[in-house]
C-alpha cells in the first residue's frame, strides 16, 4: 500500500557513514520513568510520513494505519504489538470447528466519537460494505466471507470456505467499524470508538488527537498526542534535542549517540515486519536464469548492510520472524562472492548490466552497498532513483524493471508470492497451492506449516532478495511510559502512552 | 501612460494563458496517478479502476483543460483529488506561513544589503571595503539548506534561543510564537538573497559615484555621502527594485527548500507533498497562482520604473 511500505524509508534515508553504535536488540520494552503520570499532558510523537488523507475506508497507507487504527478506529478484534489476535469491539469471539462460522460477543455502551451508539446493525452494515464496495481497502480479504448477521449482540460471520487469515484480516482495515451510513467527511474527519477522537489536522504540520472522554475501556493516560510529521531525521533528532518532541519513531540508530547524549532520550530498537525487498524481474533476459539471481543474492553481504544501518537483522527468505510460517532460511544463499562469480560464468553471464529502479526516498546507504557488491562479482547496477509515483507506475503497475528495492512494512503478506500478477513476478504453482491449503487450514498452526514450506520454496527458488529484515527504531523521552516498540511503523496503539511532569 | 499600462495587462493575461497550458501538459506527463496512489501496493486492478472511475480520471485531455480554465474564469481553482478541499482555500491557509516568510526575508535582504552595499562602494580600496566584497560574494554562493542547517545548530541546538523546525498549531493567534518560528527560516532565506542584493546594490553605487550629477552636487560643496544620498540614491532605488522584483522568483524557490528542511506548513512544502501524491488539480492550481504572483510583481516593477524614470516616459 502507498507508504504502507515506505514508512521506515527513515530507517535507511539516514547516514549511514556514522560512527556505529551497539545498539540493545530485540524487543526492548520503553523505559521507565521516575515521575508521576500527568493526566493533563500533551506527548509529542515525530513522525515520518504524513497520511495523504484520512480516509480508512479507502486510502492505502501504513501512515493511516500506524496512527487510526486502534487509537480512533476499532474492530471486533485487534492485535497485540507481539502480533497475538484479541477482543475489542467484541468482548469474546469463537470460530467453529469446520472453520465456517465465527461469533463475537459486541460490547455493550460503545459509542462513536460523535456521541452515536454503535449497534449490532453497524456491525453488519460495516463488514458488509467492506466485502463489497470494489474501492475500499484490503476488499478481496473478505472475498470467502458469505454472510454476516446480528442476534442481539451476537454477530455471526458466515464462511463459503474457511479461511485461516480471517481473524487476521479483521485486525486490519477490512475489519474497521464505522458508523451506518455516517455523513462524517471521512478524508478530512473522523468518527471511530476508539480511545482517542480527531482534534484537529494541519496538513503538512500535525495531526492531533484527543482523549476520548466517553471510551468504553480504560481511558487514555494523556489529555492530547500530537503527531509531529518531520521527516528528515536530523531535523527530527534537533527538534528532539530542543525538546520539540517526547518520541522520535522511524529514526536512524546510528544517531544513538547524538539523541542520547543530553540523558533525555533513550533509543529503543525493536523488531519489525520491515522487509528490503530486492524484487527481481523474471521476464528479463538474465534474470530468468536462477543460477543468476542466485548470484546475486550470494553476492549481497547483508551483514554488512545491517552494520551500516545500524539496526534490523539480515534476512534470507519471505517470511519476517513476528509472522507465522518463519523459518531461519540463511543457509540457503550465503554470502559468498566466489560461488557467485563461478554461477554467473556457469550461466554464460559475462559483465552483464542491470538496473535498480529505486523510490528515491529511500536514501543511498542500500543503492550504494548493492552497486559495490554487485560490481565485485562482474554485474555492473545502474541506479535509477525516481519518485514513488514513477516506481508505481513503471514497477508496480506494468513491470517494466530489472531489479526493484522496496522496503516491504505489512506484516503477513505472504500472498504475494503466490499472486502470479503481483510486481515481483513470481509464478509457481506448487506455491500457490501451499498458500491455498493455509488459507483452507481451520488449525493455525497447519496454517503456518504451510506457509512454511512455501516460504522455503520461494527462497530456495532465488525468487528475490530480502536485503534485510529492518528494526523500528524509536527514541524515547525518559519521561514517557508505556510507548510501543514493535512494528511502530505499522500500528502505533497509544492507549498506554503516559507523560510525567518535568 | 494608460496605454502603456494596457498593453502591460494585455501581456500579463496572454503570459498566464500560456503558462496554463503548460503547467497542464508538463503535469500530465508525470508519470503514475493518484489513482494508483491512493489504491497502494495492495492494490488489484479493479480497486485502481474504481476509484479512478470515482475521480474521473478519464476524461479526455482538452475536456479537463476546459473545465479547469473555465471554473478558474469564475473563481473555482477546483478541489483537491485526494483531500476534496478547495484549492484556493488550502493556498490561502498556507499562504499564512509562506507570505509573512518571503515578507521577512525580504525585509531581512534589505536591511542587509542596502547599508552595507552603499558601505561598500564607499570604502571600495580600503580593507573594511574589500572585507565587505569577499564576505558577500562568500555568502551568496552558500546554499541555502547548508546556511539553514548552520543557523540551526547554533540558534536552536546550542543555544537553545530559537525553535528547530515547526510552526505553533494555533499559528497567528500566538503572534510571538509565530514570529519566532520564521525568524530562522526569513534569516536564512534573507541572508543569502541578502549578500546577492548587496552586490547589485555595491555596483548601482560605484556607478552613481561616477555620475556626473553626484560629482557637480560634490563640487557644489556637499560631502561625496551627501551628495550620493541625496541624489544618488534614487537612481540607485531604480535598479535595486528592479532586482529585488526578480528575486521574489529566488524567494518562492527558497521557500520551497527552507519550509522543507524546517517543516513549515506553507504553500513550498504542500506544492511538494502534492507532486508527490499527483494531487494534479491541485499541483496546477498552485503553480498557476504563483506564477500569476510573479508574473504580477514584474508588471509592478514595469509601472513602478515607468512613473519613477522621466527617461522612458519621453522615449516612449
Amino acid at each position: 500500500m502507498l507508504a504502507r511500505t515506505l514508512v521506515a524509508a527513515a530507517a535507511i534515508v539516514a547516514t549511514a557513514a556514522l560512527a556505529l553504535t551497539g545498539c540493545t536488540g530485540g524487543s526492548a520494552g520503553t523505559p521507565s520513568s521516575t515521575g508521576t503520570p500527568d493526566p493533563e499532558a500533551s506527548a509529542a510523537i515525530r513522525l515520518v510520513l504524513e497520511p495523504s488523507n484520512l480516509d480508512i475506508r479507502q486510502t492505502a497507507g501504513a501512515a493511516l494505519d500506524q496512527i487510526l487504527m486502534d487509537n480512533v478506529y476499532q474492530g471486533l478484534v485487534s492485535r497485540t504489538p507481539d502480533q497475538k489476535i484479541v477482543p475489542a469491539l467484541a468482548s469474546e469471539f469463537t470460530k467453529s470447528a469446520d472453520g465456517l462460522t465465527y461469533t463475537f460477543t459486541l460490547r455493550e455502551g460503545v459509542t462513536f466519537a460523535d456521541g452515536q451508539k454503535l449497534t449490532p446493525d453497524d456491525v453488519v452494515w460495516s463488514l458488509t460494505q467492506h466485502k463489497t464496495q470494489a474501492g475500499w481497502a484490503d476488499a478481496d480479504t473478505l472475498s470467502r466471507v458469505k454472510s454476516v448477521t446480528a442476534s442481539g449482540q451476537t454477530i455471526t460471520i458466515t464462511m463459503s470456505t474457511p479461511d485461516s487469515t480471517l481473524l487476521w484480516n479483521l485486525t486490519g482495515r477490512a475489519g474497521v467499524i464505522l458508523k451506518k451510513d455516517d455523513k462524517v467527511d471521512y478524508k478530512t474527519a473522523a468518527n471511530g470508538t476508539g480511545p482517542f477522537v480527531l482534534g484537529s489536522w494541519k496538513q503538512g504540520d500535525s495531526i492531533t488527537f484527543e482523549r476520548n472522554d466517553a471510551y468504553w475501556g480504560t481511558k487514555a493516560k494523556v489529555k492530547e498526542v500530537v503527531f509531529d510529521y518531520i521527516p528528515d531525521n536530523q531535523a527530527a533528532l534537533n527538534a528532539a534535542l530542543a525538546g520539540e518532541v517526547d518520541v522520535l519513531t522511524g529514526f536512524d540508530a546510528n544517531l544513538k549517540d547524538q539523541v542520547e547524549a543530553g540523558g533525555d532520550f533513550r533509543l529503543v530498537l525493536g523488531k519489525s515486519t520491515d522487509k528490503g525487498t530486492l524484487a527481481m524481474n523474471s521476464h528479463n533476459t538474465w534474470l530468468k536464469d536462477k543460477r543468476v539471481r542466485q548470484a546475486i543474492r550470494q553476492a549481497i553481504d547483508h551483514e554488512a548492510v545491517v552494520k551500516a544501518l545500524g539496526s534490523g537483522q539480515p534476512m534470507y527468505g519471505p517470511i519476517p520472524q513476528l509472522d507465522p510460517g518463519y523459518e531461519d532460511l540463511s543457509a540457503v544463499a550465503p554470502y559468498d562472492p566466489a560461488a557467485a562469480k563461478q554461477l554467473l560464468k556457469d550461466a554464460g553471464a559475462h559483465d552483464i548490466t542491470l538496473t535498480l529502479t529505486i523510490y528515491n526516498g529511500y536514501g543511498t546507504t542500500i543503492p550504494q552497498i548493492l552497486v559495490s557488491d554487485l560490481n565485485a562479482v562482474g554485474i555492473t547496477l545502474k541506479v535509477d532513483a525516481v519518485e514513488f509515483p514513477t516506481w508505481l507506475n513503471d514497477v508496480y503497475i506494468n513491470k517494466n524493471y530489472d531489479l526493484s528495492f522496496v522496503l516491504h512494512t505489512e506484516a503477513r503478506d505472504f500472498e504475494n508470492w503466490a499472486n502470479p500478477d503481483y510486481y515481483f513476478t513470481y509464478d509457481n504453482p506448487q506455491v500457490q497451492r501451499l498458500y491455498q491449503q493455509s488459507l483452507d487450514a481451520t488449525d493455525d498452526a497447519q496454517a503456518a506449516g504451510y506457509l512454511k514450506q512455501a516460504a522455503r520454496i520461494v527462497s530456495e527458488d532465488m525468487a528475490a532478495d530480502w536485503v534485510y529484515n529492518g528494526a523500528s527504531v524509536v527514541a524515547v523521552g525518559t519521561n514517557i511510559t508505556g510507548m510501543p516498540s514493535v512494528n511502530v511503523n505499522e500500528r502505533l496503539n497509544l492507549a498506554e502512552i503516559a507523560k510525567s511532569k518535568g | 501612460m494608460i496605454r502603456y499600462t494596457l498593453t502591460r495587462l494585455a501581456l500579463l493575461v496572454v503570459g498566464l494563458a500560456v503558462a496554463s497550458v503548460l503547467i497542464f501538459l508538463t503535469l500530465r506527463v508525470l508519470p503514475g496517478d493518484v489513482a494508483q496512489l491512493i489504491a497502494g501496493t495492495n492494490s488489484t486492478p479493479a480497486q485502481i479502476a474504481a476509484v479512478r472511475d470515482q475521480l474521473n480520471l478519464d476524461a479526455p485531455l482538452p475536456v479537463q483543460y476546459g473545465a479547469w480554465i473555465g471554473g478558474i474564469l469564475h473563481g473555482d481553482f477546483g478541489v483537491s483529488l485526494i483531500t476534496g478541499t478547495p484549492v484556493l482555500a488550502e493556498l490561502a491557509q498556507k499562504a499564512q506561513v509562506t507570505v509573512p516568510l518571503g515578507l521577512f526575508a525580504m525585509t531581512i535582504a534589505l536591511v542587509l544589503a542596502v547599508p552595507l552595499g552603499v558601505l561598500s562602494a564607499i570604502l571600495r580600496g580600503r580593507p573594511g571595503g574589500t572585507a565587505l566584497n569577499v564576505g558577500s560574494q562568500a555568502v551568496a554562493a552558500v546554499p541555502v539548506v547548508w546556511a539553514g542547517m548552520m543557523l540551526v545548530v547554533v540558534f536552536a541546538v546550542w543555544l537553545g534561543w530559537l525553535p528547530a523546525q515547526g510552526f505553533p498549531r494555533a499559528g497567528w493567534q500566538q503572534p510571538g510564537p509565530a514570529l519566532r518560528a520564521l525568524l530562522l527560516p526569513a534569516l536564512t532565506i534573507g541572508v543569502v538573497e541578502g549578500a546577492m542584493l548587496l552586490r547589485f546594490v555595491r555596483s548601482a553605487t560605484l556607478q552613481a559615484i561616477g555620475q556626473d550629477f553626484v560629482r557637480t552636487a560634490a563640487a557644489k560643496g556637499l560631502t561625496r555621502t551627501q551628495a550620493l544620498i541625496r541624489h544618488g540614491l534614487p537612481t540607485m532605488a531604480l535598479s535595486v527594485i528592479t532586482v529585488l522584483g526578480l528575486q521574489v522568483a529566488g524567494i518562492i524557490v527558497g521557500a520551497v527548500v527552507i519550509e522543507q528542511l524546517f517543516s513549515l506548513p506553507g504553500i513550498g512544502r504542500m506544492l511538494v507533498a502534492d507532486v508527490g501524491n499527483r494531487d494534479l488539480v491541485k499541483v496546477q492550481g498552485e503553480l498557476l497562482v504563483l506564477t500569476g504572483f510573479v508574473l504580477l510583481v514584474g508588471f509592478a516593477v514595469d509601472l513602478f520604473h515607468r512613473a519613477i524614470d522621466p527617461r522612458q516616459r519621453e522615449a516612449a
